[in-house]
Formats: C-alpha cells, structure tokens, sequence
C-alpha cells in the first residue's frame, strides 16, 4: 500500500476496483437483498421516528386538553 | 488561457485551469465567512447561555444576525459556487463556460458580502437573518444581498452553459455522473430560490427609501420562498457530496440510478411549496393552504432526503460486500476506514441530518404540533442539526479532499484533521439535542434573556431550563472547538502547506 503523509487514504490508496463478477449477481445472491445492514438501520430510524412523533402528540393532548 | 487544463494524477480528471482558479477563490472566500459567522456564533452562545450572559441586548441581536448571514448565506453559497464549478467544469472533464463573467460574478458576490457585513458590523442593519418587515435596514444592506444575488445567479448560469459546452464538446460519454445531476438539481433550485430573493428583495429595497409600501405577511410568504428553498440548495449539494464521499472514500455504488434520480427531481418540484412550514402559526393563511402545502407537497420532498438517506448507505454497504467485507450484518461498517475524516464527515452527516434534523423538521412541520414548537428553542435546535451537523459537516468532509485534489496540498496536521470530524460532529449532537429539548420548556428562540429581567411580568422557567441550556453551550463549545480545528487546518493547508508531488500538465 502507497503510504502518504496528510493525504486522506481516498487519495493515497483509492478504493479497488470492484470485482469483474460484481456487475452481475451470482446465483446464490440473486433475489436476495443486497443491503441488510441498511435495512436494519433504516428500522432503527422508522422507531425513533415514530417515537417522537408519538410523544410529540402526547405533549400536544397534555398541552391543549379537549373537553 | 481558456485551453490550459492539468491532470488529477488520482482521478484522472482533467481541470480546467479557470476551474481550479474559481473553486479555490470561493472556497477561500467560504472559509473567511465560516471564521466570522463561527466567532459570532461563539458569542451568541455565550450570550444565551444565562449563567455567562456575555453580551448586551443591542451587540446580541447585531451578533446574531451576523452569525445568521454568514452562516446560512456566504459560506454555504461560496461553498456551494465551488461545488457548482466542481461537479460542471471538474468532473466533465470541460472548460469553464465564460470564465470572465464567472470572475466577475464572483466578484459581485463578494462585493454584496463586503456592503452587507459593513452594514451589519456598523449596526444599521440589526434586523436578523429574516429581516422580517417592517423590521427596517440601511438601503445598502438590501442592495448588498440584491448585488450577491445577482452574482449567484449568474454563476448557475454558468453551471448549466458549462453543461451545454460538456456535452457540445463530448468531454464525456452518457449521462452525466449522479454528483453532476445532484448539483444539477441544486442549481435549478437556485434559480427558484434568487428568483423568490429578487421578488421580496427589490421591494423591499424600495421600501427601505421610501418608495413603496410592502406587507408584512406577503414579505414572509415571498420570502420564505428564498429563505427554505436555499437551505434545499444546500440539501441538494450535501446529498451529492454524501454521493461523492461515499465513491472517493470506499468505492460505494450507487443502487439504482433512476430511483436516486427521481429523488432529485422531487426536491426540484416540492421544495419551494414546502417552505409553507414557516408560515404554519401566521394568521394570513388559510389551513386548507398550509395542510395542502405542508401534509402534501412537504412530504414528497422528505420522501426525496428519505430516499437518499437510503441508498448512500446502502451503496456503500454493497460497495464493501463486492469487496469481500460480508460478515454478519455491519462487518462492511465496522471495517470501513473510520480514520479518514471524509468517511467519518460522511457518516456523521447523515447521522445527524436524518436522525435529529429530519425527524424533527417533519414532527414540526404537522401544523398542529407546530403550535408548541413554534419560534421555541427547538426550531434552530433542529435546523443545527439539519444545515451545521449535515451540511456544513459533510462540507468539511469533502475538504479534506478538495485540499489534496483541487489545490494539490497536503492536509496540514493530519492526525487533527482525523479526528476533527467526531469532534464537531460530537458536539453538534450535544447542542441541538439539548437546545431541542430546552425548546420543549418553552424557551423562545432568538431572545437575549430569558429570566425577563426589568420586564412588568414575572415568567418562571423550570429549572431544567438552566442544567439544558449550560448544556447547549458546552456542546456548542465542543463544536466550535471542531470547527477551529477545521479552519486551521484549511488556511494552513492552503496557504502554508507542503504541495503535492507536480501531476502531469496537458
């Protein structure tokens, strides 16, 4: 590996090329989903989110009570 | 002269000689901006922060609105003219179309920049940010953003006549890259966003010498045309630098180039609608309007930063299991290279964007829970979050690179520079978060003193208030801290630093 002093490794050491078989999904991962860490982040953000809007709404009902 | 190109050694590129001249210009010039809006900002803080109480009300709202201006408008748009000039000129491997005209818009905007904070600095122009009417300026303070307009203006016009030149002159083969086409966006929101600026502004400039009369509720709905649809400028320049990043620091891929696409074109159509949020309390407007505007066309435009802040991650997941890291669910993240500040900028970026500015801004942006949270201290806690933690911070990710590619320097004091990102992204996560939740007691925003000292009524806060505002300051000190890390290492680098071995000249 090209060593650089004060250059990011972006720069130095630029990411490989991606892999000739990688334009074309092998039949073990087809139809399977290519980003489950994602997904699971994506779930951890729809929680937080309906969390918040939740109480946001809670505080709303304590703040202006009807009736 | 217009001819002289260089190749980047790492990318390939070839850079236009006016290109490379006119992103180091405004990104210096974004970078002294950033240092007086940061001071301000330092001030600001130390002022709500009601133990310190630093400054007086009059130098308060002065302060204020200088670290307003800097901020939101000359280094976010100075940056954002570099990133124009970089994802036309740069990455199409073309000349710069009408490089004097590009010169001399540059020089418009700073000739507005300088009118505009010796206007401020001087105290005739005390009038925030939004310079809400009849709230009244100088003349010179409106023609100073009329002048930096129009010099921004003429710089997207020069985005999309160097998109004609690429594609006339075949400097590069199919669509244009997904970054161009982000920028792209960006620049057609531009030219919404100035062409809102032009109506508001030039009224009110009028106004200001007493020529004509302007409303104060049409000023606001006209003006929060310009003021929401530039920080979706920035939106759409941060989102093509997560793209950037993500190719430059681990070779991410992009999912689907339609999908990601699309996504663009969403914050072209429903962004300006979505500025309605502002005006969500105002008693002009009618509910049907605002649950239309808000209920609708908003959530089409969150849908977009939804949909982005999907497949950047996504894409640098599945670039890194092409490249082998396929162990368990976050091998690929665990192993990414968190030591490369642009990597980290990155990942703290959307971070921070999607988790605290972006459930935030859509909970606030339901017209009846705005009601308890307007103009508290939880709205510029969630906009922080959105425009300092996302954007700006993505922004001094991409430095990192510009410095060794555009300016051919090494990064000054690189073991700061590593982790410079976590501290700035750290204490931005301290300061919205606590701010926001000082917002939930009430806290109005934009407020020298909150204790209503000499004022003929009493108002108690609770006493949480005190424990979460010492605690917005300590993170907004931690974030400054970052944030002049960052400065040090761009002007010494810059200006100062060891360059780059020569790459080769064409």
């Amino acid at each position: 590996m090209m060593a650089m002093h004060g250059v990011p490794p972006g720069v130095a050491n630029p990411p490989a090329p991606l892999p000739p078989e990688a334009s074309e999904p092998s039949a073990e991962h087809r139809g399977r989903f290519s980003s489950p860490g994602t997904m699971i982040l994506v779930v951890v953000f729809l929680v937080a989110f309906v969390v918040y809007y939740f109480v946001n709404w809670n505080l709303l009902s304590f703040l202006w009570r009807i009736g | 002269m217009n001819g002289t190109f260089r190749v980047c050694p790492t990318t390939g590129l070839k850079v236009h000689a006016q290109a490379d001249g006119l992103i180091k210009a405004n990104a210096v010039v974004a970078t002294v901006t950033l240092l007086i809006g940061g001071i301000s900002a330092v001030l600001v803080l130390l002022t709500r922060w009601q133990a310190v109480h630093l400054l007086s009300a009059e130098w308060f709202y002065r302060m204020l609105t200088i670290h307003g201006m800097n901020m939101l408008i000359f280094f976010i748009l100075f940056f954002e003219m570099a990133v124009l000039y970089f994802a036309s000129a740069v990455l199409l491997n073309s000349r710069v179309a009408a490089p004097r005209l590009a010169w001399a818009a540059f020089g418009l905007m700073l000739v507005g920049t300088l009118v505009i904070e010796w206007t401020m600095f001087t105290g005739q122009a005390d009038v925030l940010f939004t310079s809400y009417v009849p709230l009244k300026a100088t003349s010179w303070y409106y023609l100073g953003v009329i002048l930096f307009a129009v010099g921004a203006l003429v710089v997207v016009c020069i985005f999309f006549a160097t998109l004609v030149v690429a594609k006339r002159e075949r400097t590069y083969e199919g669509s244009v890259p997904l970054v161009t086409f982000g920028a792209a966006a960006a620049a057609i929101i531009a030219v919404i966003t100035l062409g809102h600026g032009a109506a508001i502004y030039i009224p009110t400039y009028l106004w200001s010498l007493g020529i004509m009369n302007v409303d104060a509720q049409v000023y606001r709905l006209v003006w929060w045309g310009l003021g929401h649809s530039s920080q979706q400028i920035n939106v759409a320049a941060m989102v093509s630098i997560w793209y950037l990043l993500g190719a430059l620091t681990v070779g991410s891929v992009v999912l689907n180039e339609k999908v990601s696409r699309t996504a663009f074109v969403l914050y072209v159509l429903f962004i300006c609608m979505a500025s309605a949020h502002h005006l969500l309390v105002d008693p002009g407007m009618g509910p049907a309007w605002k649950v239309w505007n808000t209920s609708y066309a908003m959530y089409l435009a969150v849908l977009a930063s939804m949909v982005h802040g999907f497949t950047v991650p996504a894409g640098i997941e599945l670039g890194q299991r092409l490249r082998g890291l396929t162990k368990g669910m976050f091998e690929w993240l665990r192993r990414a290279p968190w030591g490369d500040p642009g990597f980290s900028s990155l990942i703290f970026s959307i971070i921070i964007f999607g988790f605290v500015a972006g459930i935030t801004g859509v909970t606030f942006g339901t017209e009846q829970i705005n009601i308890i949270a307007h103009n508290t201290l939880r709205i510029p806690g969630h906009f922080h979050a959105a425009v300092v933690g996302g954007t700006a911070l993505a922004f001094m990710g991409v430095t990192y690179y510009v410095i060794p590619l555009i300016f051919r320097k090494q990064v000054a004091f690189y073991p700061l520079a590593k982790i410079q990102p976590y501290l700035f992204a750290l204490g931005m996560l301290i300061f919205s978060v606590a701010m926001t939740f000082a917002g939930t007691f009430g806290v109005p925003r934009r407020h020298w003193d909150i204790t209503f000292a000499q004022a003929p009524f009493d108002l108690q806060f609770s006493p949480a208030v005190d424990l979460l505002l010492g605690i917005t300051a300590v993170g907004g000190l931690i974030a400054a801290l970052g944030g002049a890390i960052y400065l040090i290492i761009t002007v010494w680098s810059v200006f100062f630093g060891r360059p780059l071995e020569a790459g080769g000249q064409a």
